[in-house]
């Protein structure tokens, strides 16, 4: 058959020569990806026909819903391989069990206690090749009361704690629209991934099973809640556009300026050693508002918490400030006097960003299936010998059957047809 | 199994010359598998986390910080002043000792000591470094500063948090020093995995606003193929309804979200299926996420003379009566309470397993989050 356009080969990769099997949801679909732009040969397992239940998952490409056009599918699964299987029927286990044998990482994410159900259990699979790495992803972890729950983002979001440190004092708790929770399982699994595959290579060849759970995942991603509860007995909550220091409502970081936002911790360091330089500034343009009189610099550069009258005047004067300027130009210019403010960016300003231009992140990749071409994220990692690389568009469903169950099992067209006739791919 | 295995990196030696979170959290991963690390600092000026809050007994000093204790147990600390005229040569001496160099620098700092990648590798080619500084090496951000705080504002965080038609609000955090830390690790113990089998190390550019990128979820795609420039929407969802975080009675939080079918007739089960779940107009995922409003008003009326009970048995103990639901509620619909401490007692006193990822990052056994008022 004519080669398939993806995915792009990448021998110069740092995991070029490992091969991942991918039976994951959407909380190990980015870790796997993250594999394969390293190197790896990462193969999508999906059940047949209906295809991974992912495929459903929006948005779509322009907004038309179907197994190919899930910007989700998209964007977690491209450049792997895509071949069908039929988990609930024992042939089709035993397809994966001769798979797991040529494989080196298994990722799955079935609740717990239902991989043994079809046959994604440790035990089965370390049966098949005692040097299997297995990560199981799942929303609580595999053992305690709560293993069995039903978890999205959203609940990983708030039983992890993310919600509450990102909340609003009136409003409650709020998330993070792109999914943070799955973000952590997912890569936070990639580490554990990687720590286990390099302790194979240093144990003779030993794998292990890798257990991550969602919510521990996002209790990993909390700052200082967690010295902060232990040492000062204090539960954060909802600091909404302030800074949390010590376990207190600190300065607020986000000000308003005339297209957008600006972040700028410190009341864009008006408090803190630093503040004579930002003192300045507002003093070149007359908008000091008093603070740079001797004894206010002093107070602003005293590392002593200020009172909440004075809190207010200082970042009063900052909101003021702001509000008449560009957020681009105040960046450059607080940036200039040594102070790391940043803009608020939207999604669309990101691909936009000069930054990222200048550094070439961005990536076209060319969907020669409806004749298009499209901008993805680019590497996170820029390695010196063995580079990162976007290894194409992500897979149809079943794309890879015959690649896959040929190279890797030496299966024959017929072979396939009569497993496709009994629905086990 | 595991404890007769050898810690994987036992036997390599870290020159860790990050600091605040990204860097001494990579390091920490490979300290708490096995490496050792050696925190560098210097003498006179001790690093920003060392005077962050919390302080133990509420006594500030160098040694005293929580935040600083948590991002480096496991590691050495040794000082070093790089600008005594002896300062670079030490460091040049240690590097020689060591196979991995982390740091966190604006650019250009480390090449002003001659501790560059291209110098320190002058005599070997085994050596590992990576430089993780916000905006990596080149591009007209390169030289610019901050932490993670505002860095999530770059990276997008900031803009998809917070309620429509507001401000956007964002963490309380400094969040994607939580974010990049595990991107850069994958990509470093690749390297290393490389460096094992071939004996070659190498230069590794990591920029931590290029790795957050990747955590943007469908954000990235939706404007470049669509369109669509995604923002914050409260707690509801692109695709989902209901989705949402109520209030209880008593002033806790809950959020209830369902993404499939199976989640919906769940939560219809839960609520003892009243018969605003069966209207037409409700059948479907997409009428559901159109009907959101009236959604959030019969759920917001149902969770008004709710109450958690902290005597409840724990879920899986818990009676599963489809009928009752407010008993059963919590077992088969994808809904929590926030706090995950009160929610969930027997997950947070778990104790490290061996070789979970999320331990290997972990800040402490015990503890975690939220308050609810």
């Amino acid at each position: 058959m004519a080669s398939s356009p993806v995915p792009i080969p990448h021998p110069s990769g740092p995991l070029a020569g490992y091969r991942v099997l991918d039976f994951s949801d959407e909380k190990g679909q980015l870790c796997a990806r993250f594999l394969g732009e390293l190197g790896a040969d990462v193969i999508k397992v999906e059940p047949p026909r209906t295809g991974d239940l992912t495929r459903g998952r929006g948005p779509f490409f322009r907004g038309e819903e179907g197994l190919e056009t899930s910007l989700w599918w998209w964007t977690m699964n491209a450049g792997k391989r895509s071949i069908t299987c039929q988990l609930q029927l024992s042939a089709g286990r035993e397809l994966v069990q001769k798979l797991v044998a040529q494989a080196d990482i298994v990722i799955e994410t079935c609740m717990p206690p239902t991989a043994a159900d079809i046959g994604l259990d440790y035990a089965t699979l370390s049966a098949a090749n005692p040097g299997i790495v297995v990560v199981s992803i799942t929303n609580f972890g595999q053992t305690g009361p709560y293993r069995s729950w039903q978890a999205t983002d959203m609940v990983g979001a708030a039983m992890g704690g993310l919600m509450s440190v990102t909340g609003d004092p009136e409003r409650g708790p709020v998330r993070i629209l792109a999914p943070q929770a799955l973000t952590q399982a997912n890569i936070q699994a990639g580490v554990g991934a990687m720590t286990a595959l390099y302790a194979r290579g240093v144990n003779g060849g030993v794998g292990q099973h890798v257990d991550v759970s969602m919510q521990e995942a996002v209790v990993n991603a909390l700052d200082h809640s967690s010295p902060t509860y232990d040492i000062l007995g204090i539960d954060i909550f909802g600091p909404g556009i302030r800074r949390v220091n010590n376990g207190q409502l600190g300065a607020r970081y986000l000000y308003e300026a005339k297209d957008g936002w600006v972040a700028a911790l410190q009341a864009g360091h008006l408090i803190g050693p630093g503040a004579n330089a930002i003192i300045d500034w507002l003093a070149e343009t007359g908008e000091a508002n008093g603070l740079d009189a001797p004894e206010w610099r002093e107070k602003l550069t005293a590392l002593v918490p200020l009172s909440v009258e004075d809190r207010t005047r200082v970042e009063e004067t900052m909101i003021a400030f702001c509000r008449t300027r560009m957020k681009e130009d105040l960046v450059r210019e607080a940036q200039a006097r040594n102070a790391g403010w940043a803009p608020v960016f939207s999604p669309a300003e990101i691909v936009e960003s000069k930054q990222l231009a200048a550094r070439d992140y961005f990536v076209r990749v060319n969907h020669e299936d409806i004749g298009e071409s499209f901008t993805y994220a680019g590497a996170p990692w820029k390695l010196s010998e063995t580079p990162w690389a976007q290894r194409g568009r992500a897979p149809h469903l079943g794309e890879h059957n015959e690649d896959v169950y040929g190279e890797l099992l030496g299966l024959e067209p017929a072979d396939l047809r009569r497993l496709r006739m009994k629905m086990v791919i | 199994m595991s404890e007769a295995l050898k810690k994987p990196f036992a036997g390599l030696r870290v020159a860790d010359f990050a600091w605040v979170g990204v860097g001494p959290l990579v390091s920490k991963y490979l300290a708490d598998h096995g490496a050792e690390v050696i925190r560098i600092e210097s003498s006179t000026d001790p690093e920003t986390l060392r005077r962050g809050g919390p302080v133990v007994g509420g006594v500030p000093g160098v040694d005293n910080s929580g935040y600083f204790a948590n991002f480096n147990s496991s590691k050495y600390g040794v000082t070093l002043n790089l600008k005594h005229p002896r300062g670079p040569e030490l460091a040049r001496q240690l590097v020689a000792k060591c196979d991995i160099v982390t740091e966190s620098y604006t650019p250009g700092i480390m090449a002003r000591y001659g501790l560059d990648y291209a110098s320190l590798s002058k005599d070997r080619d085994d050596l590992l470094m990576i430089s993780m500084p916000l905006y990596g090496q080149t591009g007209p951000w390169g030289p610019y500063m901050g932490y993670g705080h505002v860095l999530q504002a770059a990276s997008g965080i900031n803009h998809l948090t917070g309620w429509p038609e507001d401000p956007p609000i964002g963490t309380g955090i400094a969040y994607t020093d939580f974010l990049v830390p595990h991107i850069a690790a994958i990509g470093l113990i690749a390297a290393l995995d490389y460096r094992r089998r071939t004996g070659k190390g190498q230069y590794i550019d990591f920029g931590q606003f290029e790795a957050a990128v990747h955590g943007l979820g469908t954000a990235v795609l939706d404007w470049t193929v669509n369109g669509h420039n995604q923002t914050r929407m409260g707690n509801h969802d692109i695709e989902a309804a209901p989705h949402n975080c109520y209030r209880a009675q008593d002033g806790r939080y809950v959020v209830i979200a369902c993404e499939t079918e199976k989640h919906w007739e769940a939560l219809k089960a839960a609520l003892g299926r009243p018969e605003w779940c069966d209207l037409e107009r409700m059948r479907r995922r997409w009428q559901r996420h159109n009907e959101y409003r009236e959604i959030d008003r019969h759920l917001q009326f149902w969770l008004d003379d709710y109450t958690y009970d902290p005597q409840r048995p724990p879920p899986d103990e818990a009676p599963r009566d489809p009928d009752a639901p407010r008993s059963g509620a919590s077992r088969p619909t994808s809904w929590s309470r926030i706090s995950s401490r009160s929610a969930c007692p027997a997950a947070s006193s778990r104790r490290p397993r061996t070789c979970s990822a999320t331990r290997s990052s972990s800040t402490g056994a015990t503890t975690t989050t939220s308050t609810t008022p």
